[in-house]
């Protein structure tokens, strides 16, 4: 297959951010997007022919799929998937609907009631201050999960990645219940 | 169901893809049936030819078009024939090869299709040149038809067609427009390929394109023409608001500008007038003020001489008056001098006093100094002395004194003898009890004395062993009287006062010479206390007089120091007449020389001065009075006030293109800058207003964007309501085992809520009771509404416009029994095979179906090759619901599949396939009621 690269006039800027492990959001990245999904099919060609695989999730964001994460990213994706863990945790206690997340806003007071509610778990995990926990939310604006925006964060789409994975881990924990549930009887 | 009668009937393929002939009903379900690599895909593949037509289009799988033309039109007379049934009765669509270009072209008639057509009586197929002249003579006039035509022919697009065209519509769509998309579906539908949610997105939004009011909006344009005004407005409002300061200075210079020419117009001429009178006034007054300085000149020397005078006659009068003082000073001395002197003989007489003790004085010092020493002199002194008191002694013992006493006791004779022997002073002592001599026993000294006589006898005195003669001897004492005594004594005490006196001069002498010396300038100072008294008494005489003489000279010195003080005054009256005079006249010199420059510094003979009367004035109320002696004053104000005007000119000019600097080019339009400057100042003084208005013409913008806005909205809505029912379409029957199936749209959150937030706001605006809204809400510094339209702004900048594509994504929903729904976009990632297979086809049915005009079904084909991976059930659902949409279903696979009305077996003779009606079995349920129950 022949691959007009003229007609890809975003590879350049594309091929930086994704292959930086860096999600792009639909209205973060606008143009970014929009190219990427006029060109769909293209650039996950050129993509893959280059071992990449581009994930483009109709919610609106797209990513490099990639199997084994660096070290850094690795911890970095840890962290921000606990931090997130019990910021949805704690949304949901708060009687917030998850799949809205998008207009939460975690601000100073949010972090330190996260901060107060879960300290225990935070400080296991090395985070030892409300400042780290920013740290964690700064990172992970640079890959594309939140964006800071008047000194407070938003999530982006990118997060229902993490998101995703929650509900299969729930998910698969109550399937596990269901059947042991099921061999009592 | 009469309906259900128009549609295809059969399919026939005559020399073509391998097939010697092949006969295919397609009024029902069939079943086609042929071991692997028979002809199954290559027969049903056909369709392609005449139901897509176009080349693009079609898709042969692993074969390419070209290949697949040299395959399906080996010669010219290979065909693709199509019997359907129409309203208009049957027809016929064919496509024939029209030889070694392997080209093809189409042709339709109306009439059966009956295979005897196309063969000759030799058993060959007519080839293609004759077919035309061969139907004609069958009584089928067929005509040949370009691609595109032919498509307009069953599409029913009328305007395509030529009007005495039969109608050939087997796809009667509600809206002609939408016959490419139906062909795209169709292909798709019948390929059966990957069906992603985009792809249906697509699929869906051309589907109910007409539903939707949906139009590219370009957002920004849209926005930057409702707020071209107010953008303008506002960033006037603001030049103007941040100006503000600057304005409200102008404003006071405008004012002040009219002022100064109102106040240039009144004084000019009074100006004119005052110069021209100014030198005739300045020579005269000049000349005045001269003579009144020498007239003056001349009182000061008047003044001057007598003041010389004066002083002199003061020198004088007080000269007097000290003398006087003198006199009377002394006066006054002397009388206290001799205030105890009663007349001037008492003063002679004490000094003939003096006189006389200096005299005597003399004379003692002059004794003094002959006589002999001290010594002599104190030895005189003692004997005297002595003397003196026997003398005394003698007095005091005149009465009772020894030698008295002896004198009586004694015989005469002895008492004389014994007189000689006692001592004088022996004898004078006093005889009485206590002192010296005491006579206790007068008898017993009596006859002592008898015998003391004894032994005396003329003048001796015989003692024992002694003989003393007396005869010698004078009688030591006799007896003096009182008066004897005392002036014994008398003399004595002057001798010895002349003794002692002169005793005393002798030793005393210097001391008596100082004494005289004192004396004598006693003497001296008498006779000039005498000289003065006499002055004393002359001076007294003369008191009254003197009194006099003081008293005129006081009164004369008080009248000159008087004179002298007016004197003074006067001349510093004089003085400060000469100096205001002189004051005057260099004032009036100085005018002179500032009238001169202020007349060479005129401006008022250039612009704008001499055409000042036709520019805005204020009209000068001023009492306008011009004396000469305010001329210079006037005349220099005058020009200042020249230059200023024309400072302000000059200033406010600046200003304005500093404003038009700033942006401010509303009021460019005015004829002139002070007209500009007025319209300017009346804005700014209603800015409040202004920006009222401002926010009036935002939010009317805001509702005018809005409105568009609202128009994607609705469509949106209007989609998402089209698709609820296109869901409930597709959910008549279960598909598999799938409990929920559906295809939703996901909003575009970010981007509707930024729609709604717009619209909201439009319509807060909008709504009349938000009247408060003005004042406290304002649309243009609304942070929500801002950021609202950033995101739109970028999203349709991004887009090149703002579609209801854009506000949403579909996904398709799946869920099987005792399944959450799961979100899918893919839907070859949701389920199992041929689930997914019949999925995909029911979507594409349904979608097609969506596009037909429902008043005139006509039932078409379509066909799942491989159907065997689908049961029964899944089978004969699939057959219901693809009738339902008005297809029958064309099933391909090895084994027959009982679900369909017909089984078609392929045969092969001579190495070709062949299917005759012949080879058709069709399958009938014996009991509708037991497959009921069975299902
Ligand atoms: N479009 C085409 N162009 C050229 N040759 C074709 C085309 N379609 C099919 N053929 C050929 O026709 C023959 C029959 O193929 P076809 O796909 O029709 O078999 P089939 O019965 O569908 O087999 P299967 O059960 O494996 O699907 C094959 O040899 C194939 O190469
Ligand atoms: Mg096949």
């Amino acid at each position: 297959m022949n691959i007009d690269l003229t007609k890809l006039s975003q590879l350049q800027p594309l091929f930086k951010l994704l292959s930086a492990g860096t999600h792009l959001n639909r209205l973060q990245d606008t143009e970014l997007w929009v190219e990427l999904e006029s060109q769909r099919e293209l650039y996950e060609t050129l993509f893959a022919a280059c071992g990449f695989t581009l994930v483009l999730d109709g919610r609106g964001f797209a990513y490099f799929k990639t199997d084994q994460a660096s070290s850094y990213t690795g911890k970095l994706t840890r962290r921000l998937a606990l931090l997130l863990m019990l910021l949805f945790e704690y949304q949901a206690d708060q009687g917030l609907h998850l799949f809205q997340f998008q207009q939460w806003r975690l601000d100073n007071e949010l972090i330190d009631k996260l901060w107060q509610h879960y300290h225990a778990v935070l400080e296991a995990e090395e985070l030892t201050s409300q400042h780290l926990l920013k740290e964690i939310f700064d990172s992970a604006a640079r890959i594309g999960f939140l964006v800071s925006e008047d000194g407070e964060y938003r999530l982006l789409p990118a997060v229902h990645r993490y998101l995703d994975l929650f509900e299969e881990l729930a998910q698969a924990e109550r399937s596990d219940h269901l059947h042991s549930e099921g061999e009592l009887l | 169901m009469s309906l259900a009668h128009y549609g295809f009937q059969k399919l026939v393929l005559l020399n073509s893809a391998g097939y010697s002939r092949a006969e295919l009903p397609l009024d029902d379900s069939v079943s086609i049936i042929a071991p692997n690599n028979t002809g199954k895909t290559s027969l049903i593949n056909a369709l392609q030819f005449l139901l897509i037509l176009d080349k693009r289009h079609m898709d042969f799988g692993a074969h390419s078009v070209e290949n697949s033309r040299r395959f399906y039109f080996p010669d010219n007379s290979a065909y693709i024939l199509l019997e359907v049934l129409l309203p208009s009765g049957m027809a016929v669509i064919g496509c024939v090869g029209k030889g070694l270009s392997h080209d093809y072209e189409y042709f339709a008639y109306q009439g059966s299709l009956d295979l005897e057509d196309y063969r000759l009586e030799d058993g060959k197929l007519v080839a293609q040149p004759k077919l035309m002249s061969r139907l004609f003579a069958c009584g089928k006039p067929a005509k040949i038809y370009q691609q595109a035509d032919l498509r307009a022919l069953l599409y029913g697009n009328r305007q395509k067609q030529r009007s005495d065209d039969p109608d050939f519509t087997i796809f009667p769509l509600e809206f002609n427009s939408q016959a490419a998309t139906y062909q795209r579906i169709l292909t798709r539908t019948l390929r059966l390929d990957r069906l992603d949610s985009r792809q249906v997105k697509d699929y869906i939004l051309e589907i109910f394109k007409n539903d939707l009011q949906d139009r590219n909006v370009d957002f920004k344009s849209e926005w930057d023409k409702s707020f071209a005004d107010v953008n303008y407005d506002k960033s006037q409002y603001d030049a103007v608001f941040l100006n503000q300061e600057l304005i409200a200075r102008m404003e006071i210079s405008q004012q002040l500008r009219r002022t100064l020419r109102g106040k240039i117009i009144l004084w000019r001429p009074l100006i004119e007038q005052g110069l021209n009178e100014w030198e005739a006034y300045n020579r005269k007054t000049t000349d005045d003020l001269k003579e009144h300085l020498r007239a003056l000149d001349e009182k000061v020397q008047d003044l001057d001489t007598r003041q010389k005078t004066i002083y002199k006659d003061q020198a004088n009068a007080e000269a007097s008056l000290k003398e006087q003082q003198i006199i009377e000073q002394k006066f006054q001395e002397l009388t206290v001098q001799f205030a105890f002197v009663n007349d001037l003989a008492q003063l002679e007489t004490q000094r003939g006093a003096l006189q006389h003790q200096r005299d005597e004085l003399v004379r003692i010092i002059g004794n003094a100094e002959q006589q002999q020493s001290p010594d002599a002199i104190k030895r005189n002194i003692a004997k005297l002395t002595k003397e003196q008191t026997e003398l005394h002694g003698q007095l005091a013992s005149l009465n009772d004194n020894l030698y008295l006493q002896l004198q009586k006791l004694l015989p005469a004779n002895s008492f004389e003898l014994l007189t000689r022997l006692l001592a004088k002073s022996v004898l004078s002592l006093p005889v009485a009890q206590g002192n010296a001599v005491v006579l206790n026993d007068s008898h017993s000294f009596q006859s002592f004395a008898a015998k003391l006589e004894d032994r005396l006898s003329s003048n001796q005195l015989q003692l024992p062993g002694l003989v003393l003669d007396l005869s010698a001897l004078a009688p030591n004492l006799t007896i003096k009287t009182a008066q004897e005594l005392e002036t014994e004594i008398g003399d004595c005490d002057r001798q010895l006062v002349d003794l002692n006196q002169l005793l005393k001069t002798v030793e005393t002498l210097s001391q008596q010479q100082q004494k005289q010396h004192a004396l004598e300038r006693e003497i001296v100072d008498l006779d000039k206390d005498i000289t003065h008294y006499k002055d004393f008494l002359s001076l007294h005489r003369s008191a009254s007089a003197r009194l006099q003489l003081t008293h005129e000279l006081k009164k004369k010195l008080e009248a000159l120091d008087f004179e002298e003080s007016t004197l003074a005054d006067n001349k510093k009256a004089i003085a400060q007449a000469q100096k205001s005079h002189e004051t005057k006249l260099k004032e009036l010199q100085s005018q002179h020389q500032r009238i001169n420059t202020a007349r060479q510094q005129r401006l008022d003979q250039q612009s704008p001065f001499d055409f000042l009367e036709q520019l805005a004035f204020l009209p000068c109320m001023e009492a306008a009075e011009l004396t000469m002696p305010t001329l210079a004053d006037r005349i220099e104000r005058y020009n200042a006030d020249c230059r200023q005007l024309r400072e302000i000119d000059s200033e406010l000019n600046s200003q304005l293109s500093e404003l038009h600097g700033y942006g401010i080019n509303k009021f460019q339009l005015q004829d002139s800058s002070e007209l500009e400057l007025n319209a300017l100042f009346a804005y700014t003084l209603n800015l409040s207003q202004e920006q009222a208005a401002i926010e009036r013409k935002a939010r009317s913008a805001v509702v005018q964007v809005a409105a568009i806005l609202r128009d994607l909205r609705n469509s949106l809505e209007t989609l998402k309501s089209r698709m609820r029912e296109f869901n409930n379409k597709i959910n008549k029957r279960q598909l598999s085992d799938l409990k929920v199936f559906k295809i939703e749209p996901r909003e575009e959150e970010a981007l509707v809520k930024a729609i709604q937030t717009l619209i909201s706001t439009s319509e807060q605006v909008d709504s009349g009771n938000s009247f408060d809204l003005f004042d406290h809400n304002a649309v243009l510094d609304d942070k929500a509404l801002n950021k609202a339209k950033d995101t739109l702004i970028k999203e349709g900048e991004a887009r090149g416009g703002l579609r209801v594509e854009h506000l949403f994504r579909l996904v398709f929903i799946i869920a099987k029994e005792n399944q959450t729904p799961a979100e899918f976009e893919d839907m070859d990632s949701a389920a199992s095979n041929g689930t997914v297979l019949m999925a995909k086809l029911i979507t594409g049915l349904a979608m097609l179906n969506q596009m037909q005009d429902p008043r005139k079904a006509i039932k078409t084909a379509c066909y799942l090759d491989e159907a065997a991976s689908l049961d029964q059930r899944n089978q004969r659902n699939l057959i219901e619901i693809a009738a339902g949409f008005g297809f029958t279903l064309i099933f391909a696979s090895p084994e027959p599949q009982i679900t369909a009305r017909y089984c078609v077996p392929i045969g092969t003779t001579n190495g070709k396939n062949y299917i005759s009606r012949l080879n058709w079995q069709i399958l009938e349920p014996i009991l509708a009621s037991n497959l009921d129950e069975r299902s």
